[in-house]
């Protein structure tokens, strides 16, 4: 076989993207994923919501889907949990809270307790994460919740190793690979937290950090420490993406970052090639099959007029017919689709398309 | 109770207009506005400082006033206009007979203008269509309609003149056939006040009906929509016309980092709540590409609509929008039978304020006895700057920021610049795309400045902060913390705020069908929840 053809193709790295690779992979394909950069959840809270849950539909395949997410994310080192059947609060960037049903597990302990006093820790080297702002509003709306849970809030500087004014993105970074560094955040977080069950910080504890190693410099500092969403980009997203990448690179999946998929050849009704926009001369990837999970907000699909899909993530032309057998769809973003966006619906069709996929095994070979 | 000589209704570019205009002559003014400034036509319009260009061919005498305010506004406000020059552009689907008619009326109105073939045209702009038959240069040029309408408040508030957003009049009242004063209330907080006045000016705008209702009169006034749409891009670098009886979606104009394109006509009851529907908007995006080819894949950042207040004279009452007039109206209702020191002034154009306020103020320094003369088309609004300042905050700030902050704030900026002298902290950008400091978002938001902005669309309104392409995603929640943080808001009060505001950027943009704004919208969406969950706990806590 030549070194650049696969069973599977998927094009996107959003978490359908990432979701349907990750199917593929799982049932021995060889797959490649091909993507511009990280899907837009590195952008949100890295939630999946309640209400999207309960837009999402159809029960069955969504628990399949979701059970097979959350394996898949417990291997990566970032275990999501949460129920079907009970939705619990977690804080937005606005201070108020939402209904969550699967949450990355450390990030449950922002959940309003009762009589559990949390202090809020800002940095202040680092603008527009207010502990004040936080502190007061989550303080409101535990209250409106009928939870005697209460916030103060504290700040700390990190001037020594940071300067002023740093980012998040920057914390994380050094968080990630600097241990004298993580050494020093616990020590200004110390007298911080002193008196507090809990301490919530913004999200910035580390790009590839898993979760036992948040577990370490929790221990490590004696209290429980918990990420709040800031402006994007969201640490905890990014983390998820990494470390979900790192996974399937694991498995076995090539992943071809960087550069976006410029064309599609599409024959008599048969995907045969997809060229990917290297610089200098283009990359041409052959697969047996190919799950497009861009996530464009545009009727065209990668210059092909697209009219929504069938119920095997097939891709319809505008005059209603499948454009290829061997092309599928996935994302919320897929044209014709009406939804908004949301991370569970991702996964489930990105779970949906890449089932359809891996079953074309064998169909397409003989090309 | 509050007194002054003149009580003026409505914070457009007439109403601030005539509140400096009576400054000048040493009358005594307050103006009311039911919004911020700039809240109704003049913040909702193309910003096209007309040379006459578009009128010259159908109404000559508008063309020269136009054309003379043209030469004025550039002068006395220099830092609101980019001066950018304009194109009449000759599209080869238009009628040739018009172009040629263009071109003698133009000469007739002593409008500048020179002949260019299609290469010449396409050698300035290369980005119009390439079939285009050749164009008419002519001195169109944009001009910022917030800058504007504040530059004249804050040379008036310098004078004495005083200013009030968020007071809507409702109530004037009278004795013996004159009006004695008027009743307001203010919109944020239902705290009523009144003042009591002798002259009560009409420049409401849209709204002037309603306003000349209060005193008991009738003003003959018709809504007009008109909608326009905000590239992400300038494809070209003047203003683009096109030759022809006006139409729809035929101007194109830059304005800073963007451009809008537009515009529609269409009769509406009123101006509130106006909304475009899609195939208004096709139909204005396929008009602009036949222009301008490439604004079939612009990126639109947001959509709104304006409503113009045309007059119209009893006899076209029957014609449509475009056939009215749009030139001014003058009503001294105290002439007509009404009641005594009641005028409202309706229709004109953005292009035309100040030549209404003259007008009004005229009026009114007749009836309070007041020998005075008009002298807005000599005094700068803007004192020259000190040079001071312009040396440190070329220390300060990086050269884009420092010229962008002094165009706004003009001799204001020393104030910021001493604040980033003593706080390093606040050079940082709150809005990266308008790059606005955060000294300066203070500033807007604090005391010192001539008229505070209350909301974070005010904000908006006077640093141009939330207007780039994330439309105030990102520098919205920072503007909402600064005012939590300078104590202008409680915590729950900022959250509400920013709830609101960002409910109104997402209207603008909620019917962008296509491309990257829509994936913008949908980040925006997915960080505050669509529902905004807000406004669902609203209000304070119990016991607050
Ligand atoms: C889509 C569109 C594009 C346009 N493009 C251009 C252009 O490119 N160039 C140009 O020269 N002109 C243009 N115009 C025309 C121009 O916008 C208007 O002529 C001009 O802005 C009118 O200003 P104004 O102050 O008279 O009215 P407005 O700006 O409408 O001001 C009236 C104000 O009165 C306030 N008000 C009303 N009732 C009350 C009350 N009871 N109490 C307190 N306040 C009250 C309103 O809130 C409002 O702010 C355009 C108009 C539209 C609609």
């Amino acid at each position: 076989m030549e070194s650049n053809h696969y069973d599977v193709v998927v094009v996107g790295a959003g978490l359908s993207g990432l979701t349907a690779a990750g199917v593929a992979a799982c049932q021995g394909l060889r797959v490649a994923l091909v993507a511009t950069g990280p899907g837009s959840f590195v952008l949100g809270s890295g939630y999946l919501k309640t209400q999207e849950i309960l837009a999402a539909g159809p029960a069955d395949e969504l628990s399949e889907a979701i059970a097979f997410f959350c394996e898949m994310a417990q291997a990566a080192g970032c275990p999501f949990e949460g129920q079907f059947s009970s939705s619990r609060h977690l804080p937005t960037i606005l201070g108020d809270f939402q209904s969550v049903t699967f949450a990355p597990r450390p990030l449950w302990n922002a959940e309003p307790r009762n009589d559990t006093s949390t202090a809020i820790v800002g940095i202040r080297e680092l603008s527009y994460f207010d502990e004040n702002f936080m502190a007061e509003r989550l303080s409101d709306q535990a209250r409106l919740l009928g939870s005697s849970c209460t916030y103060s809030a504290r700040q700390i500087s990190l001037a020594r190793s940071c300067g002023a004014p740093t980012t998040t993105l920057r914390i994380a970074k050094r968080f990630d690979y600097d241990a004298g560094f993580r050494a020093e955040l616990i020590e200004a977080l110390r007298p911080a937290a002193a008196g507090f069950v809990r301490v919530l910080v913004p999200g910035m504890l580390g790009l590839c950090s898993r979760e036992q190693q948040i577990a370490q410099f929790e221990s490590e500092l004696g209290c429980t420490v918990c990420e709040l969403p800031t402006l994007p980009p969201s640490i905890p997203g990014l983390r998820l993406f990494h470390l979900l990448s790192r996974h399937l690179s694991k498995l076995g999946v090539e992943l071809l970052q960087g550069f976006p998929v410029s064309k599609l050849q599409i024959q008599d009704g048969v995907c045969m090639e997809l060229e990917v926009a290297s610089p200098g001369h283009p990359m041409v990837l052959r697969g047996e099959c190919a799950v497009l999970a861009t996530g464009q907000h545009s009727s065209t699909l990668l210059g092909v007029d697209c009219n929504g899909h069938d119920e095997q993530m097939h891709p319809l032309t505008s005059s209603g017919s499948v454009m290829a057998g061997n092309l599928f769809v996935a994302g919320t973003a897929l044209p014709g689709s009406s939804g908004s966006s949301g991370d569970v619906m991702e996964i489930l069709t990105g779970h949906r398309a890449g089932s359809f996929a891996a079953a074309t095994r064998g169909h397409y070979a003989a090309r | 109770m509050k007194s002054t000589q003149v009580v003026i209704i409505g914070g457009g570019a007439t109403g601030a207009g005539i509140l400096w205009d009576l400054s000048l002559r040493g009358i005594s003014a307050i103006l009311l506005e039911q919004g911020d400034i700039a809240n109704g036509a003049t913040g909702r319009c193309h910003g096209l400082l007309h040379s006459g260009a578009r009128y010259v061919a159908k109404d000559l005498e508008t063309a020269r006033d136009c054309l003379a305010e043209n030469r004025i506004i550039k002068t006395i406000a220099p830092h609101c206009v980019e001066d950018i020059g304009g194109l009449m552009v000759q599209c080869p689907q238009d009628d040739p007979a018009f172009f040629e008619q263009w071109w003698r009326a133009a000469g007739d109105a002593d409008i500048p203008s020179r002949r260019l073939n299609a290469e010449e045209a396409l050698a300035l702009e290369p980005n119009l269509a390439a079939n285009i038959l050749g164009a008419f240069t002519c001195p169109d040029a944009h001009v910022d309609v917030f800058r504007l309408v504040l530059a004249n408040i804050e040379a008036a508030v310098g004078r004495g003149a005083r200013f009030h957003t968020y007071s809507k009049v409702n109530s004037i009242q009278s004795a013996d056939g004159r009006v004695r004063g008027v009743g307001y209330s203010n919109t944020l907080t239902g705290e009523k006040h009144e003042i009591a006045c002798e002259v009560v000016i009409n420049a409401a705008g849209g709204w002037a009906q309603e306003a000349a209702a209060l005193a008991g009169v009738e003003v003959p006034v018709r809504c007009d929509k008109g909608t326009l749409l905000v590239l992400n891009h300038r494809p070209s670098s003047r203003v683009i016309n096109r030759c022809r009886k006006s139409g729809d979606g035929d101007i194109l104009v830059p304005a800073g980092p963007v451009c809008i394109l537009g515009t529609s006509s269409m009769s509406v009851p009123g101006p509130d709540g106006l909304t475009a529907s899609p195939e208004e908007i096709n139909y204005l995006l396929q008009l602009g590409a036949e222009l301008i080819p490439g604004v079939a894949d612009a990126r639109i950042l947001r959509i709104f609509c304006g409503a113009r207040a045309l007059y119209v004279p009893a006899k076209v009452d029957s014609a449509g929008g475009r056939e009215i007039s749009r030139s001014y109206a003058l009503f001294d209702h105290e002439t007509l039978g009404g009641v005594g020191g009641f005028i409202s002034i309706v229709g004109g154009k953005l292009t035309t304020y100040r030549l209404m306020a003259a007008a009004v103020c005229d009026c009114v320094a007749g009836k309070l006895g007041v020998q005075s003369e008009c002298t807005t088309g000599k005094v700068p609004l803007r004192p020259v700057d000190d040079c001071k300042a312009h040396r440190r905050i070329n220390e300060l700030l990086p050269l884009p920021v420092a010229e962008k902050m002094e165009r706004r704030l003009g001799p204001a900026v020393t104030r910021v610049i001493e604040a980033i002298d003593a706080r390093p902290e606040l050079a940082e950008l709150v809005c990266e795309c308008e790059m606005v400091t955060r000294a300066e978002l203070e500033y807007v938001l604090g005391e010192a400045s001539p008229i505070p902005a209350q909301t974070i669309a005010d904000i908006g309104r006077r640093t141009r902060l939330g207007f780039g392409p994330c439309q105030g995603t990102f520098c919205g929640y920072r503007a909402m913390l600064a005012g939590f943080q300078t104590h202008r808001w409680t915590a729950s009060q900022a959250a509400k705020e920013f709830s609101s505001y960002l409910h109104e950027r997402w209207k603008g943009q909620a019917l962008i069908q296509e491309g990257k704004q829509v994936e913008q919208l949908d980040l925006s969406h997915e960080l505050y929840g669509a529902d905004l969950s807000t406004c669902a706990y609203s209000g304070e806590p119990d016991g607050k």
